[in-house]
């Protein structure tokens, strides 16, 4: 019975994770056609894009450094369906579905174990289990993340397991602790921010269960070394300042402001000594960091309208869903009240999976804290079945209420994510590329030059992706431009080149093909083709 | 204990009362308009507009309710149409609300003082809770900035405390019902929120205590109903047969903020009908978003931010909250510790409905979150705030480490310490220099100013376009202009909300330069004027920015 619920929990978020992977979002950013292209070319000669071999650091992209294990992963969908939407995405679709299932095994170990000697709650780790995935699989939040080649979703994963590899070591196979090591390692090659929860994370793990690892202390040291060999590769590049050079930009601690604030506080209390401590630039700091910190809490972020970016959320439902609200509060009271089986790995987990996304600017964010994810829901989960436990009267009556509005909540969300999400947010999914590439193809041999906007962002990967490009052709033909700031810009290979400045190029040759944002077309121009957004505005213009 | 109750009450007092006049460094264009219209009852009878002995005050077409206005005139008989007599009455309100809370949590934590095992410190003998209770709300940030201010909200707050007070205390001894219904209705008179709030807040009582009510005598429930409706009579008169009544509530709400969260919709709904979508056609439904908005606005309230940040500049000191940060993990405990605590179940559900309903009013609005509109909040916050304080020192108190203990609480103490010190800094030392602006400050010198060079015009304009909004109601107030003239002269010209106005020489509208004669006064903002002109002086912010110009044209 109980697997028969799970078959139908994991054919739902497989469900909800694939349907319609490749149309919905309507395109693909900038970063996930890097992923795809990156994939496509180390499949092919074991490269990336700019030709390094088999990199396991980074990948330059554009300049940010991306952990790179996404990229291999998407390798085999790319051999199998081909350079398309559908095969980038596949990797975070697949591992969306997989983090379902490895969170039920997850709960069944944090609440039923044999050292805590809870002997009751055997009874019910396995229901809690359940809800915990099933809210997992409808989940707002990890659908929206699931549904693109987001790489924070791969590394929620491997996290998950990471714990769950964890605790089965503490309960049953010791050795099972070298392959949670080498599961937090992947996600560490996998996303940033892995890299400052994780070892945040394990040295939790390592105080909670001192004693035990002490006890498996053989264990722990082959693990200790394994970790070490495995982060080898990539220690020398986390010290370089390319790797911090994303963090520095967007950072809240260099935000002189607070400075200016302080010193101008501290002067109009007379430059008095105890004006110094009150108004200390590094107080002034910590709150600031706390104050972004409680962004991410935020009531209209959680549960009403989501991350302000329409990537992260549909705008219409909050990260979680608004039913989830009492049962989530419920859910905190019960845990702390109850303390279960390894009870405490959860808030901390979720206290922790905030802290790399307070130090930057934009907050709330749900892709950065994404490594919080399922701690929402078995939160939610948890306090779920403990109300329906307590409630003895109206039972029922309550029961299908709540289902009710459960129901509408859902519906609300896939119905706005089916009928309207696409039209709504075509822009924020750098909708157009392809439609105007394929435009460009489909004529390019009437012209000797192709001038394309770079006001959109990076269109040479769109170049790469769509037309297939041969990655060895690529790395002998283009020039490229790197900033003093790390960013990477391509300025033209074979007949393309990209720019923001149309004025240098002579025109009415007739043999070179514009193609920029209508605000950027000449006025005497004659236009060739319009490409609308789907809400109905242009977003290129292709003319001569 | 009384001692200690005493010095609370008297650091309440010194927090209230210190500097009254001078923080905040000028009165909004709220405060100035009580303070005229009570100036203006006490000499006439009526207000701006002429209207005898009225319940509303139309003002700046927001129809404040009027008691405030009353309340402030003995002190503006007694001291004279100063800042600081304004603002007394809910100064005053506000240090009798640290006093009735004090009673009022005496009832909450009964059962939470008998049950004192493990108590080793004297600090947590009896009545501990509610006098830290009434201390935190003493030093509260929230209670503090409003009880400062000439404003309406922090009296509605006393009200419904005294209210509830008393319905517990009439619960035993049912003479005390009649004083509950007088004050709770008499609140209909004193704020909007509390035409919302105070009825849901009774209902709630009524529902909670069903039993004890029903084992009341007759007499006294009819008594205090009777009581309740006479009060609340030319109120409810009022609400129902005068239009004006409901501008203010279309104004600030957000059904009449229609276009932008509308406009969406409105597309979605054509694209429904275009592919035939039934269930699309329901679930983007008109009534679905009013009803998202409102639990939005609603949970708004619950914005941890409340600790860091605040709302409007106005609100709070400037880089504080209306919590102190400290006060926040003891919330938290507080709220776990009162949910599964022994305390009376009654009174359980009596603070959460308390705490949940508090924001309802402002739901409506748009403009959230509010920390006026949602001033009931009080003392709930600190209520929970205290039980969590007691909560965690009773649990270290059970901690075997002595050492580690004394640890924890001087590091406790010293982070109090510090939080508390530096908001008073930032009150009372930071806040007219960072946002007197804000304030709307400049006027009293520019009003002294225009005064003493008035014989030499003809004709004075003054600007009301922002932040010179309602420019008028401080020339009034500053020169103390006498009522029974305003209202003669004003009868004709002056109107709502974005109307000009014009009385003696005076003209409040926006000044164009081009357009006006010369030899005319004009007092406007730096921008409104072209440099080179003749500048007889300028008024500057406390930051040392421009404020006012007084020019020669």
């Amino acid at each position: 019975m109980k697997k028969l619920f799970l078959a139908f929990i994991l054919l739902i978020a497989f469900i909800l994770r694939f349907y319609q992977l490749g149309e919905n979002p309507p395109s693909l950013t900038w970063d996930e056609t890097a992923w795809g292209y990156n994939a496509y070319s180390l499949g092919i000669d074991g490269r990336d894009e700019f030709g390094r071999f088999l990199p396991l650091d980074y990948l330059e992209s554009f300049g940010d450094f991306k952990p790179p294990f996404y990229a291999y992963l998407d390798i085999i969908p790319v051999k199998v369906f081909g350079l398309n939407e559908f095969a980038v995405r596949f990797p975070s679709a697949l591992f969306g579905v997989l983090t379902v299932l490895v969170t039920y095994f997850l709960v069944i170990k944090l609440f039923d174990n044999h050292r805590t000697k809870q002997t009751q709650t055997q009874n019910y780790a396995e229901k809690i289990g359940l809800i915990s995935a099933l809210i997992l699989a409808i989940s707002p939040w990890h659908i929206m993340l699931s549904r693109a080649a987001f790489e924070a979703n791969v590394a929620t994963f491997f996290i998950v397991l990471g714990i769950w590899l964890f605790l089965e070591a503490i309960e049953k196979n010791k050795w099972l602790i070298l392959l949670s090591v080498v599961s937090f390692a992947l996600s560490l090659y996998t996303f940033n921010t892995a890299r400052v929860f994780v070892p945040l994370l394990l040295l939790i793990l390592a105080i909670g269960f001192r004693s035990l690892l002490f006890e498996f202390r053989k264990q722990t040291f082959f693990a200790f070394i394994l970790a070490v060999l495995l982060l080898l590769p990539a220690f020398k590049f986390f010290l370089t300042p390319q790797a911090s050079l994303r963090f520095k930009e967007v950072n809240i601690f260099s935000d002189i402001k607070i400075v200016e604030t302080a010193n101008k506080q501290i002067q109009n209390d007379n430059n008095a000594f105890w004006s110094k401590i009150i108004h200390n630039r590094r107080l002034a700091y910590s709150a600031e960091f706390i104050k972004h910190y409680f962004d991410n809490l935020s009531p209209s972020f959680l549960f009403i309208r989501g991350d302000g970016n329409p990537k992260f959320s549909t705008q219409d439902v909050g990260q979680l869903y608004l039913w989830e609200l009492p049962f989530f509060i419920a859910g905190i009271l019960y845990l702390f009240r109850k303390k279960e089986g390894y009870w405490w790995i959860i808030p901390l987990w979720l206290i922790i999976g905030i802290f790399p996304s307070a130090t930057a600017r934009e907050t709330p964010h749900a892709l950065r804290i994404e490594t919080t994810l399922p701690t929402f829901q078995i939160l939610t989960a948890y306090g779920l079945f403990f109300v329906f436990r307590k409630v003895s009267y109206l039972r029922y009556l309550i029961f299908s209420f709540i289902f009710l509005f459960f129901i509408f909540n859902i519906l609300y969300y896939l119905h706005g994510y089916y009928a309207h999400y696409k039209r709504e947010f075509s822009q924020e999914w750098q909708y157009g590329y392809k439609e105007a590439i394929a435009y460009v193809q489909s004529v390019e041999k009437d012209y000797e030059k192709i001038v394309f906007t770079e006001e959109l962002g990076r269109p040479y990967i769109y170049f790469l992706f769509h037309t297939k490009y041969d990655p060895k052709k690529f790395r002998s033909e283009a020039v490229v431009e790197r900033e003093v700031f790390g960013f990477v810009h391509v300025r033209n290979f074979d007949k393309y080149v990209f720019t923001k400045d149309f004025s240098s190029f002579k025109k009415g040759n007739n043999k070179t093909l514009f193609v920029n944002t209508p605000s950027g077309v000449a006025e005497n121009a004659e236009k060739l083709k319009t490409f609308y957004l789907l809400n109905g505005n242009p977003i290129l213009v292709a003319y001569r | 204990m009384k001692k200690i109750l005493l010095l609370i009450i008297f650091i309440a007092a010194v927090l209230r009362l210190w500097q009254l006049g001078q923080v905040p460094p000028s009165p909004d264009w709220d405060e100035a308009a009580l303070g005229y219209n009570a100036y203006s009852i006490m000499q006439t009878g009526r207000d701006e507009y002429g209207k005898l002995f009225p319940v509303v005050l139309r003002s700046f077409d927001d129809y404040k309710p009027a008691l405030y206005a009353y309340l402030a005139i003995p002190f503006v008989k007694a001291f004279g149409l100063e800042v600081w007599a304004v603002r007394l009455p809910s100064a005053i309100f506000g240090i009798l609300t640290v006093l009735t809370t004090y009673f009022l949590t005496i009832e909450l934590f009964k059962k939470f003082e008998t049950e004192k095992k493990n108590l080793t410190s004297h600090f947590l003998a009896s009545r501990s809770g509610s006098l830290l209770t009434s201390f935190l709300l003493a030093i509260s940030p929230w209670h503090i900035q409003f009880s400062r201010i000439a404003f309406e909200a922090n009296v509605g707050l006393a009200f419904n405390v005294f209210a509830i007070f008393f319905f517990l205390k009439g619960l035993k001894k049912p003479v005390w019902l009649l004083l509950s219904a007088f004050t709770a209705s008499l609140n209909f008179y004193v704020y909007q929120s509390e035409k919302v709030f105070t009825p849901l807040i009774f209902i709630a009582l009524l529902i909670i205590f069903r039993k004890e009510i029903f084992a009341i005598s007759k007499k006294y429930l009819m008594v205090s109903v009777l009581i309740a409706l006479f009060v609340a009579m030319p109120m409810l008169n009022f609400m129902l047969v005068d239009k004006a009544a409901l501008s203010r509530a279309q104004g600030v709400s957000f059904f009449s903020d229609k276009t932008p969260f509308l406009k969406e919709n409105v597309q979605r709904l054509i694209i429904d009908r275009q592919n035939n979508d039934i269930l699309g056609l329901i679930l983007d439904n008109r009534r679905i978003v009013y009803f998202k908005t409102f639990l939005a606005n609603y949970l708004s309230h619950f914005e941890l931010n409340w600790f860091l940040k605040g709302d409007l500049p106005r609100h709070h000191a400037p880089n504080m909250g209306v919590l102190y940060i400290f006060e926040l993990p003891f919330l938290l405990i507080g709220i776990y510790a009162f949910t599964f605590g022994n305390f009376d179940r009654k009174i359980k559900a009596l603070i959460f409905f308390w705490f949940l309903i508090s924001p309802i009013p402002a739901s409506f609005t748009s403009g959230v979150p509010h920390a006026i509109r949602t001033l009931n909040f009080l003392p709930t916050f600190q209520i929970f705030t205290a039980i969590g304080i007691l909560f965690a020192f009773r649990k270290l108190s059970d901690l075997s480490l002595r050492h580690l203990r004394y640890l924890i609480f001087s590091f406790i103490f010293l982070f109090f310490l510090l939080n508390f010190f530096y908001y008073l800094n930032q009150y009372f030392v930071q806040l007219n220099y960072f946002t007197s602006q804000d304030w709307q400050y400049g006027y009293k010198k520019a009003v002294s100013k225009v005064w003493e060079i008035k014989n030499n015009y003809q004709k004075i304009v003054v600007s009301n376009k922002p932040y010179l909004d309602q420019s008028y109601m401080f020339f009034l107030f500053y020169s103390k202009y006498p009522p029974s003239l305003y209202q003669k002269e004003s009868v004709l010209s002056s109107g709502g909300f974005r109307e000009n106005h014009k009385f003696d020489k005076f003209e409040f509208r926006p000044i164009e330069w081009e357009n006006e004669n010369s030899g005319t006064l004009l007092v406007g903002m730096p921008s409104d004027f072209p440099q080179g002109s003749k500048v007889i002086e300028t008024i500057n912010f406390l930051d040392g920015t421009p404020a006012i110009s007084i020019i020669e044209k």
